[in-house]
C-alpha cells in the first residue's frame, strides 16, 4: 500500500482518527499464542510496515522481589525458580552463590562439579525449548514434537535427581540438596549421546538446512554490536552481533575456568545468526558436561553452613552468572537482620527485549514475530 | 537462474522434512494414553507432604514442634498442639492443616522436621470441585501417606 493514496486514507482514519492519519495501530497480544507467554506489543503500522512498537509488560508480574524482603534467606531459593522457568536451576545458582559469598560458604568440590553440570543441562534443554517455539512461530509445527520429546526425556533425568521436572528446588546455600542416584550419571551420558548421535543432525538437517527458515530469517532485525551494547544485550543476542562477551570467560565463577570450551560468536546479528548461536551452544554445553562427568572428584555435597536463623552481615551484595539468556545478576542488600533489606534480579530477557523496537523498525508485520521469538524472552523474568 | 535454484532448494527442504516425518511415522510413541496407563514415578518424586505414620501403633511420628510451619516459606501449614485433660500440652498434633492450594511442594518442610515425621507422598493427582477440598487436615494427610506407601507397608520393610 502507498502512503496517500485514496484507499489508505479512508481506512485508516477508520482506525485512528486524530492528527496522525498515516497510521494505523494494531495490538499484538497478551493472548496470542505466538508471544511466548503474555507480552503484549502496540504496533504502529504504516502499511505492513512496522514503525514503532510499544512493549506493554506487566501481565506476569507477581512482586517477587518486595515479598522476597519478608522472607528467610534459605525461603527464597524454592522461589527464584520462577523467574526463568525455562532454566530454573541458574536462578538457583546465582541466588545460592549470592548468599554464600556474602557468608563465605566453601562449597565442596564435587558439589561445585555438579552444579556447572546442572547449569549447562539447564542451557541445553532452554534452548531446545527455544528451537521448539522459535520454528513453531515462523510457521513450522513438526520440530515442536520433536524438540518436547527430547524434552521429555531430559524432565524425568531431572525428575529422578531432584523429585520434580520444572522447579526443582535441588541447590542449597553451601552445597546441593542430595547426591545424583546411583547410575544416573550413565543415563545423563546416555542421553547426551542420543543428542548428539541422533538429534541435533536430525535438527540441523531438518530445520536449519531449511530453506523457507533461511528466507524468512537472513538479514531480518540486524542488531550491530554498537547498539547491543549501548541497550546493554547479553547472552546469544548479543554475541550472535560479533562481541565475544560470557560470563563464564569473562569473569569465571564456580569451577569453568576448569573446563575447555569455546563461546560461539556471530558476525551479522540477523535472526538467523541469533538462532545458529543458540545451536552451537547446545554442542558447547554438551563438551562441557562431558568434561564434568569425566572428572567428578568424589566426596560429600553439602559444606559446612553456620546454625540457627541466617543472617547476611550488614552490606551490599552482588553476584552475575551467565544464563541461557544471558548475564543475570543478583543484588542483596542487608542491614544484618534475617530477612534481605533489598532484593534485585537483573534479568536478561527484560533487558534484551527493550531492543526489539529498534530491531523492528522498517521489517514487516510477519518479521515481528520472528524477531520476537529469536529475543527468546521469558516473562516470568521479564515480569518478575 | 535464482528462481530454479530457491525451487530446487525448497523442494529439497521439503523432501528431507517428509523423510524425518516418515521415519518417525514407524517408530513407537513415547507417550501413553493417560488416564488408562500410567508410567510409574521414580524414587523420591515429590507430590504432596503427608504425615507419616507408625503402622504398628498407628500413631504420627508428629510432636506439633512448629518447626515445619516456620520453615514453609508461603505460611500454609497450621499446627496445634493436643491440650490434655490436666491443661498441659501434650506432643501429639490436634490441628494440623496444610492449605494445598499455595502449596510449593519444594520439600523444605520436610528437611526442617527434626522427628522425620513428614514425607513427600507420589500423590499428585488433586483436582478437585472446591478449593476447600484442598486444604488437608491430619488424618487426611496420614491417609494420604498410606496410600502412597501400600507397597512398602504391606511388605513389612522398615519405615
Amino acid at each position: 500500500m502507498v502512503e496517500g493514496t485514496a484507499y489508505s486514507y479512508s481506512k485508516e482514519k477508520e482506525f485512528t482518527g486524530g492528527e496522525d492519519r498515516r497510521y494505523i495501530e494494531l495490538n499484538l497480544g497478551p493472548q496470542h499464542p505466538s508471544t511466548h507467554g503474555v507480552y503484549r506489543g502496540v504496533v504502529k503500522l504504516s502499511g505492513e510496515t512496522i514503525v514503532d512498537i510499544d512493549s506493554v509488560i506487566g501481565y506476569l508480574h507477581r512482586n517477587h522481589e518486595k515479598i522476597y524482603e519478608t522472607m528467610l534467606y534459605p525461603q527464597i531459593v524454592p522461589m527464584t525458580d520462577r523467574f526463568d522457568y525455562l532454566s530454573a536451576l541458574t536462578n538457583e545458582m546465582l541466588y545460592v552463590m549470592t548468599v554464600e559469598k556474602a557468608l563465605g560458604i566453601e562449597v565442596p568440590e564435587r558439589a561445585e562439579y555438579l552444579r556447572v553440570l546442572f547449569c549447562e543441562f539447564q542451557r541445553i534443554m532452554s534452548h531446545e525449548f527455544y528451537f521448539g517455539f522459535f520454528f513453531n512461530d515462523i510457521g513450522a509445527l513438526s520440530p515442536f514434537f520433536y524438540v518436547f520429546k527430547d524434552r521429555e526425556l531430559s524432565f524425568d533425568l531431572m525428575d529422578r535427581v531432584s523429585g520434580a521436572r520444572l522447579f526443582y528446588n535441588y541447590f542449597r546455600i553451601g552445597g546441593l540438596r542430595n547426591d545424583v542416584p546411583d547410575g544416573w550419571l550413565e543415563d545423563l551420558k546416555k542421553f547426551l549421546d542420543h543428542l548428539e548421535g541422533d538429534s541435533l543432525p536430525m535438527f540441523e538437517e531438518l530445520m536449519l538446512g531449511n530453506a523457507i527458515f533461511h528466507a524468512r530469517t537472513k538479514g531480518v532485525g540486524v542488531l550491530p554490536p554498537d547498539v547491543a551494547i549501548a541497550y546493554g544485550v547479553s547472552g546469544p543476542v548479543l554475541r550472535a552481533s560479533g562481541v565475544k562477551w560470557d560470563v563464564r570467560k569473562s569473569d569465571p565463577y564456580s569451577v569453568y575456568d576448569k573446563f575447555d570450551f569455546d563461546v560461539p560468536v556471530g558476525t551479522t546479528g540477523d535472526t538467523y545468526e541469533r538462532c545458529i548461536m543458540r545451536f552451537q551452544e547446545i554442542k558447547e554445553s554438551i563438551r562441557i558436561c562431558r568434561q564434568v562427568m569425566d572428572r567428578l572428584p568424589d566426596g560429600p555435597v553439602m559444606g559446612k553452613v553456620p546454625k540457627g536463623i541466617m543472617k547476611l552481615p550488614k552490606g551490599d551484595y552482588y553476584q552475575r552468572i551467565d544464563s541461557p539468556r544471558g548475564e543475570v545478576g543478583c543484588y542483596i542488600v542487608s542491614d544484618g537482620a534475617q530477612n534481605p533489606y533489598r532484593f534485585k534480579w537483573r534479568s536478561p530477557a527484560f533487558v534484551n527485549l527493550q531492543v526489539l523496537p529498534h530491531l523492528c523498525k522498517g521489517a514487516k508485520l510477519a518479521d515481528l514475530i520472528a524477531i520476537l521469538a529469536s529475543l527468546d524472552p521469558v516473562f516470568g523474568e521479564v515480569d518478575k | 537462474m535464482g528462481l530454479m535454484r530457491d525451487i530446487a532448494g525448497t523442494a529439497s527442504s521439503i523432501i528431507k522434512g517428509h523423510k524425518v516425518t516418515i521415519g518417525n511415522f514407524f517408530k513407537k510413541p513415547i507417550t501413553v494414553r493417560y488416564p488408562e496407563e500410567r508410567v510409574d514415578y521414580p524414587k523420591g518424586v515429590r507430590g504432596i507432604p503427608s504425615q507419616k505414620v507408625n503402622p504398628e501403633t498407628g500413631d504420627l511420628n508428629c510432636t506439633a514442634c512448629g518447626l515445619c510451619a516456620r520453615a514453609c516459606p508461603v505460611g500454609i501449614i497450621e499446627v496445634k498442639a493436643m491440650v490434655g485433660p490436666d491443661g498441659k500440652k501434650k506432643q501429639y498434633p490436634e490441628v494440623y492443616k496444610l492449605d494445598y492450594t499455595r502449596c510449593l511442594v519444594c520439600n523444605l518442610c520436610v528437611e526442617a522436621c527434626p522427628f522425620d515425621a513428614l514425607e513427600m507422598s507420589d500423590f499428585t493427582e488433586l483436582s478437585q470441585y472446591r478449593s476447600e477440598d484442598l486444604v488437608f487436615n491430619r488424618d487426611q494427610l496420614a491417609e494420604i501417606w498410606k496410600r502412597s506407601n501400600a507397597v512398602r507397608i504391606a511388605g513389612g520393610e522398615k519405615i
